[in-house]
């Protein structure tokens, strides 16, 4: 089997040598590590010996001659290849490990960057030019307030408000609510930003309909409201070692651990304790759920929406985590099908993230109860006979009072506060 | 200068160890070149990066290493292989990191050597640092450092005898003065008469020893090692050797030396004289030689091959190298590069 | 829980370590007989004795690379090198050794070692003394760097540093040394290396920074705060690695960034710390991010200390900048 020998770079960065002397005839033959040529290089004349044994078919090039690097030096195979004039595809070697980069240019497979339409001369920042792309606002169109004629969020706001409609639908589908512009700060006075900006001069009331997402969650609410009657007991949980845990997880695994992972596995144990927390009210019957569906509430742009774990007690600390993630991107992207979004028999909500503290979250239909966490902020706690400084979470637990009482209530909340202050004895189940 | 073993084979005195350690001294000289002689071919051949050979210092790095005890530490250079070899470095790993595969820095768990320095130097007072731990500890153990007549011209040479004399640690420092700093003669480097004279400034011995012999290599670096496990202290050795090749496979010695003074030292080879030493006492033949050459080739060969299969390096290595854990920038950054 | 000072702070740190861990180990110029040139070692060597506090010759290169024989070799050292400007001759050995031995041997042998390093200005001292060169240890992979603004983070931190698997450089703000006294509790605690510390909370402007301009920074905190602006201020603490996602959160909500340092503008920190803040937070930016620096001179004389150190004053009106937009 012909084998082509590639002349490699044998003096960090060269690109060619000139053939000083061959040392191995064509026709020859050759030794594993037998010298078989003498090159000269900008550096220095050397030897180099072949790579395999064999018959010298063909040299690449003769005595005198100027070869770049990474062409053919010498062809080596049997002497029975001799016989034909010119060996048939012989076998590259592989490219040598000191190598060269390809220069040429590639096809990326993406298209050429969207332009705006005209050149235009508009200045404003990228927090501007984002409001004015959802607002639909064409920037050419305003002239700027700021200085050296910079368009300000004002501008935009004012450009919006002269033409409601436009701003409607092209930012909201048709059954969307249209949302009050976002507050900003005035800063037109330094000393002091406002808080809020004044309402422009003219602004009227509007009725929309609502979505049909808003249109469930009120109907839900209402439900629950009217028929469940509900009491919240609020508490807070040193969430020193949950945190750490957490970090510790996310370090070790190199993904990001949702706060509702944990606190799920925090409450698995208090429902096997307390049956009653993973139920539904039928009437005169009190039904014991046997599957373990943990809900959790994800905050979307078209209202909240609790997306379902389905047999959360089979699942580790670290499947919950890819599970919550996994449901908290679809529920934003509406992707998830209707069982992933309905038929939990318990409903953790994490208010934390948008910066809760204590809530009096209402129960969803067919539920007995949610338990809503919010963010851990740090502050004084009473250690042994010290006041010490660690992040405490706050807890808020709604129950349905028709089937549990208070002492049983209670007596859940110590059991998940138990779990979430140590993790480790949850854990370990 | 100490000397052992003449270039023709005849020795000064009746042999001071044992007939079979000069035989297993030689059958590793002769395993070296085979190696060194295989990794400048491989090199021409655009299988290794850039190699720095040691032909013609077999004698003087295989006797030093013999001198040390197991948990030694060795903290050496890139032309040392030889001698990292001779404490444990295996073959297979020396290949894979000339062929830039970061796993040839990964010593054996137990293999205290410490990857080679490429930087020219800067490693001596590691050995100090080294050596200074184990005293402290109280374990026994020392430190050799090997370095080149090159290095001794680095403040990093000046600091290190320096502590090592002040805090009197177990160390031996090394040097194979194979007279170039790549181009440049080593009278030309220094007015100190030898490099073995520097040691009285800093109050410790310096020896100077016939680097090509190994039996007085190894007799002198025992000494040394002896020394510094009884407490007495740090010594210098300067072995006198020559570097036979170029400096590294992107150089050439031809610019700035006669091709008839590497012949003079072709004469002094270390590997011939203890041929003629052992043919005389009847311990050499042919058949002997041709078995030791065949046993060095196989045993390089293999590690040729387990270094050419190797899976390439990982980006996700690459990045996971640099910290215990990785950083949340080096986190973001595996998650952007894969 | 005592009333220190930075300075007495860090010597407790190192105090601690050295009752806690038998690998531990202090070596520098003058540390031991002298106490330090800062006096930060003050009183170890008699507690501890010449075999765990060596003085050494002056020789920077010989001290951070003994430092890693010995950290290589299983001992915890800890090297003070007098002041920033000295810090260099040992700079081959930090950058070509320490930082690299666990990547050259693939996490086979490591150097858990700490250099700490007096930094900084505005004590009128001779050149080389006052320079604060921090994005130059901050550049080199496997390092990490570290600067403390308060007695309380100064011992937290130290004691990471010491037990951290990778190697520290430990910046110290001279001008801090002795300027506040804080509690600071007894005994081992470490400060986890890495999380930025929300220093004041608020919602309009994130001003951002560490070590000795952190006293400038809480000035300038507090005069805009007197005139209705809410502040929020981070004491960065880790320069390397930098908490990108800590100083994102805050100005994602706040919309603006001042970041101070003392070193110069160009190639430092700031600059950094803008670029991370633009790729994570463009969108929630109500102003450019702005930079309140050194200049790009060679750090001056004592005369002229007043002209580059920046000042409270420079930060407000950054600040106002900012706010206006």
């Amino acid at each position: 089997m012909a084998r082509e020998f590639l002349l490699p770079d044998i003096g960090e960065g060269l690109t060619e040598a000139d053939i000083v002397q061959w040392l191995v005839a064509e026709g020859e033959t050759v030794e594993a590590d037998q010298p078989i040529v003498e090159v000269e290089t900008d550096k220095a004349v050397v030897e180099i010996p072949s790579p395999w044994a064999g018959t010298v078919l063909s040299h690449g090039a003769a005595e005198g001659d100027t070869l770049e690097v990474g062409s053919v030096l010498v062809v080596i195979g049997d002497e029975s290849e001799m016989e034909a004039s010119a060996p048939a595809a012989p076998t590259r070697e592989a490219p040598p490990i000191v190598g060269s980069l390809s220069e040429e240019a590639e096809d990326l497979g993406m298209p050429p960057p969207q332009r705006e339409r005209t050149p235009s001369g508009a200045k404003a920042l990228p927090l501007v030019r984002k409001m004015a792309r959802e607002l639909g606002i064409d920037l050419d169109e305003i002239a700027g307030s700021g200085p050296d004629g910079r368009i300000t969020r004002e501008d935009v706001e004012a450009a919006a408000a002269a033409e409601p409609e436009i701003t409607l639908s092209t930012v909201w589908d048709d059954e969307t609510a249209p949302v009050a512009p976002p507050a900003t700060p005035d800063l037109t006075s330094v000393e002091k930003p406002a808080k809020e900006r004044a309402a422009p001069a003219t602004r009227e009331d509007r009725r929309t309909p609502m979505t049909r997402v808003r249109r469930t969650i009120a109907a839900n609410m209402s439900r629950s409201w009217s028929e469940i009657p509900h009491v919240t007991t609020f508490d807070d949980v040193d969430a020193t070692r949950l945190l750490e845990v957490r970090s510790a997880l996310a370090d070790r695994h190199g993904i990001k651990i949702p706060m509702e992972a944990l606190v799920v596995k925090a409450v698995l144990p208090g429902l096997e304790a307390h049956p009653e927390f993973n139920a539904t009210v039928d009437g005169d019957h009190l039904i014991y759920r046997g599957r373990r569906d943990i809900g959790i509430a994800v905050d979307t742009p078209e209202g909240l929406m609790v997306a379902v774990v389905a047999n959360a007690d089979r699942l580790g600390v670290l499947e919950l985590a890819s599970e919550i993630a996994r449901l908290g991107a679809g529920a934003r992207g509406r992707t998830l099908t209707p069982d992933e979004l309905s038929g939990q028999t318990f409903t953790v909500t994490n208010i934390g993230a948008v910066g809760g503290g204590h809530g009096t979250p209402i129960v969803p239909p067919g539920t007995t109860a949610i338990l809503s966490v919010g963010r851990a902020q740090d502050k004084p706690i009473v250690f042994g006979n010290d006041l010490a400084i660690a992040p405490v979470m706050p807890l808020s637990l709604s129950y349905d009072h028709r089937v549990i009482d208070g002492a049983t209530g209670r007596r859940f909340m110590a059991l998940v506060i138990e779990n979430l202050t140590e993790p480790a004895l949850f854990l370990a189940n | 200068m100490l000397s052992f073993v003449r270039p023709d084979g005849t020795t000064a005195d009746d042999l001071p160890i044992e007939v079979e350690v000069v035989r297993d001294l030689y059958a590793r000289m002769v395993e070296a070149r085979t190696y060194d002689d295989k990794s400048m071919a491989m090199q021409r051949q655009g299988r290794l990066a850039t190699y720095a050979p040691f032909r013609g210092q077999e004698a003087a790095q295989i006797g030093a290493a013999s001198a040390l005890a197991e948990g030694d530490w060795v903290a050496a250079t890139y032309r040392d292989a030889a001698l990292n070899w001779s404490v444990g470095y295996p073959w297979r790993l020396l290949i894979a990191g000339r062929r830039g595969h970061e796993i040839g820095g990964r010593l054996p768990d137990g293999v205290n050597v410490l990857p080679p320095s490429i930087t020219v130097g800067g490693h001596m007072i590691h050995a100090v640092g080294l050596a200074w731990a184990e005293a402290l500890k109280g374990t026994g153990r020392i430190a050799l450092t090997s370095f080149g007549d090159g290095a001794t011209s680095e403040g990093d040479f000046h600091e290190a005898m320096n502590f090592a004399a002040v805090y009197q640690t177990p160390i031996v420092f090394f040097c194979q003065n194979n007279g170039y700093a790549i181009s440049y003669p080593v009278e030309e480097q220094t007015r100190s008469e030898t490099i073995a004279a520097k040691a009285d400034a800093y109050g410790m011995p310096g020896v100077r020893v016939d680097g090509n012999d190994v039996v007085a290599t190894l007799l002198v670096t025992a000494r040394a090692v002896e020394r510094a496990r009884s407490g007495e202290g740090p010594s210098l050795i300067e072995a006198v050797t020559y570097r036979l090749g170029p400096h590294t496979t992107a150089d050439d010695p031809a610019r700035y030396r006669d091709r008839d003074e590497a012949e003079e030292w072709e004469e002094r080879d270390p590997l011939l004289r203890i041929r003629l030493l052992l043919e005389r006492a009847g311990l050499w033949t042919s058949e002997w030689q041709q078995e030791l050459e065949e046993r060095a080739s196989s045993a390089i060969e293999e590690a040729v091959s387990w270094a050419e299969a190797l899976p390439p390096p990982t980006f996700d290595e690459m990045l996971e190298r640099v910290y215990a854990r990785p950083t949340e920038a080096l986190r973001e950054q595996l998650e952007a590069g894969r | 829980m005592s009333q220190l000072t930075l300075a007495q702070a860090l010597n407790g740190a190192l105090d601690t370590a050295l009752s806690g861990d038998e690998r531990v180990l202090l070596l520098g110029e003058d540390v031991g007989r002298a106490g330090g040139v800062f006096r930060i070692t003050d009183g170890l060597r008699e507690k501890y004795g010449p075999d765990r506090v060596y003085d050494t010759p002056v020789a920077e290169s010989g001290i951070a690379g003994a430092a890693f024989g010995m950290a290589v070799a299983g001992m915890r050292p800890v090297a003070e090198i007098q002041f920033m400007g000295f810090s260099y001759p040992a700079y081959d050995q930090i950058v070509n050794h320490i930082a690299r031995i666990r990547n050259r041997s693939s996490h086979r042998f490591t150097a858990p070692l700490v250099i700490r390093i007096p930094y900084g200005g505005g004590i009128g001292a001779a050149e080389h003394h006052s320079e604060s060169m921090e994005a130059v240890y901050v550049h080199v992979p496997g390092l990490k760097v570290v600067v403390p603004s308060t007695p309380r983070d100064a011992k937290g931190l130290l004691l990471a540093a010491i037990n951290d698997p990778d190697p520290v450089v430990f910046l110290e703000p001279i001008r801090l040394y002795r300027a506040v006294k804080e509690d600071v509790p007894e005994g081992a605690y470490e400060i986890e290396i890495g999380p930025v510390r929300v220093e004041r909370s608020g919602t309009d402007l994130t001003l951002i920074s560490w070590g000795a301009m952190m006293k400038e920074t809480r000035q300038a905190a507090s005069q805009l705060e007197a005139v209705g602006v809410s502040v929020e201020v981070l004491d960065v603490r880790t320069l390397s690695p930098l908490d990108r996602s800590g100083m994102a959160e805050s100005v994602s909500k706040t919309g603006r960034a001042v970041v101070v340092h003392e070193a110069p503008l160009t190639g430092g920190l700031a600059g950094e710390i803008a670029a991370s803040i633009q790729e994570r937070c463009l969108y929630d930016l109500k102003a450019p991010v702005s930079r309140v620096t050194g200049w790009d001179t060679v750090f001056p004389l004592k005369l002229s200390e007043g002209h580059y150190l920046p000042s409270a004053e420079r930060i407000v009106n950054a600040a106002r900048k900012v706010l206006e937009e």
